[in-house]
């Protein structure tokens, strides 16, 4: 489905991605999972054509990504919720999760975000209120509804436990399992809590300073002994 | 000051602070998208005065290029107020893409883009003296229609007597008041606007396409713009190639008085400029131009971010 082909970005001087290659199938979770400045973030934001990469590819269900803007990007499937929720914290919930489906016009738009709603309860209690006076825990439920507002195939889910109490990171990773198995959602996830990750995904990639170090199932992963003496602790 | 007096100068205030109010908002919408001011906002102000002279099919004066040169029809004013808005609008855009676009494009300074629309400001003004010359330029008594050129509101006795023009100005200008706010209240793309004014990274993460977003706002603000200068215009005189540099000024008064990025302030920062200078005594009308910007002065001290400004909080 996912294809990133020899990446290589560069922030001003700083080498952040050194000719990396990711793939994704149709239907997996995929873990990138690293320290931070490991290039995890970087990764996702050359998907969404928020930063040009240097050298390499991106094809996506055969198209060149990198060709597109960020907003065709959106059209053709894919949804990324950032680091940091960034949920436009003087607009209504309500107005967000609309703004998540910005690129659509079809009709099915207020019964998507009524399902949005039965998805994430707190969201519709709160429907009327400025994004930016919800918790941190609320505000990730309305980053990741908004993004499922586009009807992705693939999600770029960028640190979703970040900050968060464990009781609420532990029912964001249901709903990010549940979209995966019962919506049939495309993800790649990334965290920088290792072993979470690895328990919710199919496979991982180790991102070290711009270059994938080890990649392999969430199962061997979790026993490799490299992974486990540096990320599970 | 006799009572009937006063309300004359009140409806004086509420039309010239109203077109404060329209002309402000073109700066407003540029700076709370991209955050900067463009300075040609003044100049687009002027053009579009041009315009709607030239859409009235009115011949230029015996300077420039084109004198004595029209159109081979006139079109009335109501029309050629909306074309020469519309003119204006696209004017801006052409700005946006030849001059603030390409900075924005290569990571320049917001103070290059600043002092380019400065330079933007300053061609325009010549290019129209190149074209129609400097002199002033009127319109004519006929582009009210049939309208009276005054409307009496209070008894034969005792007139209360307010120009048509102050009317209308006020009329068009809540008109397209009205129509912004509910532009970026309740439409589509004016949500993608606040979007986009408050997060553009996160705007095009969501499929906004913020380009063509800033493309419009600039549209908007020009569309603005020209309409203020007709209006202003067709109070006074269109005075010359320099008609919108002072008020341009007037403007990023009100701006800042109203708060950066405000439009609710705008037209509060309009609306107090422009009463304000109008109960300014007749005698002593040579300080009318002082009082907006002691008005500024007075309330920057207490509220610093201006009336309706948020004070920008910085996240860590």
């Amino acid at each position: 489905m996912l294809e990133i082909q020899h990446l290589t970005v560069n922030y001003g001087g700083i080498q952040a991605l050194q000719d990396i290659s990711v793939t994704v199938q149709s239907g997996e979770i995929v873990t990138l999972i690293g320290a931070n400045g490991a290039g995890k973030s970087t990764t996702l934001r050359s998907i969404s054509r928020i930063v040009s990469p240097r050298l390499g590819q991106i094809i996506y269900e055969g198209e060149n990504l990198l060709k597109k803007r960020p907003d065709e990007v959106v059209k053709m499937g894919i949804a990324h919720v950032p680091e940091g929720r960034r949920v436009l914290a003087r607009l209504t919930v309500e107005d967000n999760l609309l703004l998540g489906a910005y690129t659509r016009n079809d009709g099915a738009i207020q019964k998507d975000l009524h399902h949005q709603f039965e998805r994430f309860p707190r969201l519709a209690e709160r429907r009327k209120q400025q994004a930016g006076t919800l918790s941190g825990g609320e505000q990730q439920m309305l980053a990741m509804a908004r993004a499922l507002m586009s009807r992705p195939r693939l999600l770029l889910l960028d640190e979703p436990s970040l900050g968060l109490a464990p009781i609420i990171v532990k029912s964001i990773f249901q709903i990010i399992r549940d979209l995966n198995s019962n919506s049939g959602v495309t993800i790649l996830l990334v965290e920088q809590n290792a072993q979470l990750a690895l328990n919710t995904a199919t496979r991982g990639y180790v991102l070290e300073a711009g270059t994938v170090k080890i990649t392999g199932s969430s199962a061997d992963l979790l026993g490799d002994d490299r992974v486990k003496q540096a990320y599970l602790g | 000051m006799n009572i009937a007096l006063f309300f004359q100068q009140i409806a004086n205030g509420l039309a010239i602070g109203s077109v404060y109010a329209i002309f402000a908002l073109g700066y407003t919408l540029i700076f709370s998208i991209l955050g900067i001011i463009n300075f040609a906002h003044g100049a687009v102000f002027t053009l579009g005065a041009y315009f709607t002279y030239t859409f009235m099919g009115l011949a230029f004066g015996f300077n420039g290029l084109l004198a004595q040169q029209k159109l081979p029809f006139g079109l009335p004013f109501p029309i050629a107020l909306v074309l020469g808005g519309l003119a204006a609008g696209a004017i801006g855009v052409l700005i946006e893409r030849a001059f603030f676009r390409p900075l924005r494009m290569r990571g320049g300074d917001s103070l290059l883009t600043l002092v380019s629309s400065l330079g933007i400001a300053v061609a325009i003004v010549n290019i129209i003296q190149y074209l129609v010359g400097a002199e002033a330029y009127a319109y004519p008594m006929s582009a009210l229609g049939g309208l009276p050129p005054s409307v009496n509101f209070g008894t034969p006795e005792s007139p209360l007597i307010v120009r048509t023009v102050q009317i209308v100005i006020f009329a068009v200008s809540m008109i397209i008041l009205a129509g912004l706010t509910y532009l970026i209240n309740a439409t589509r793309t004016g949500k993608a606007l606040r979007a986009v004014a408050e997060d553009a990274t996160t705007a095009s993460l969501l499929g906004i396409n913020t380009d063509r977003l800033i493309m419009f706002t600039f549209f908007l603000s020009g569309f603005v713009g020209g309409i203020a200068g007709t209006l202003v215009g067709l109070s006074v005189t269109v005075t010359g190639p320099y008609f919108g540099i002072a008020f341009g000024l007037k403007g990023l008064a009100v701006i800042v008085l109203g708060g950066l990025g405000s439009i609710p302030g705008a037209v509060i920062g309009g609306l107090v400029i422009g009463l304000a200078e109008a109960l300014v005594p007749s005698q002593s009308s040579a300080l009318k131009e002082a009082v907006a910007f002691a008005i500024l002065f007075v309330i920057l001290l207490v509220r610093p971010q201006g009336i309706m400004g948020r004070v920008q909080v910085q996240k860590v």
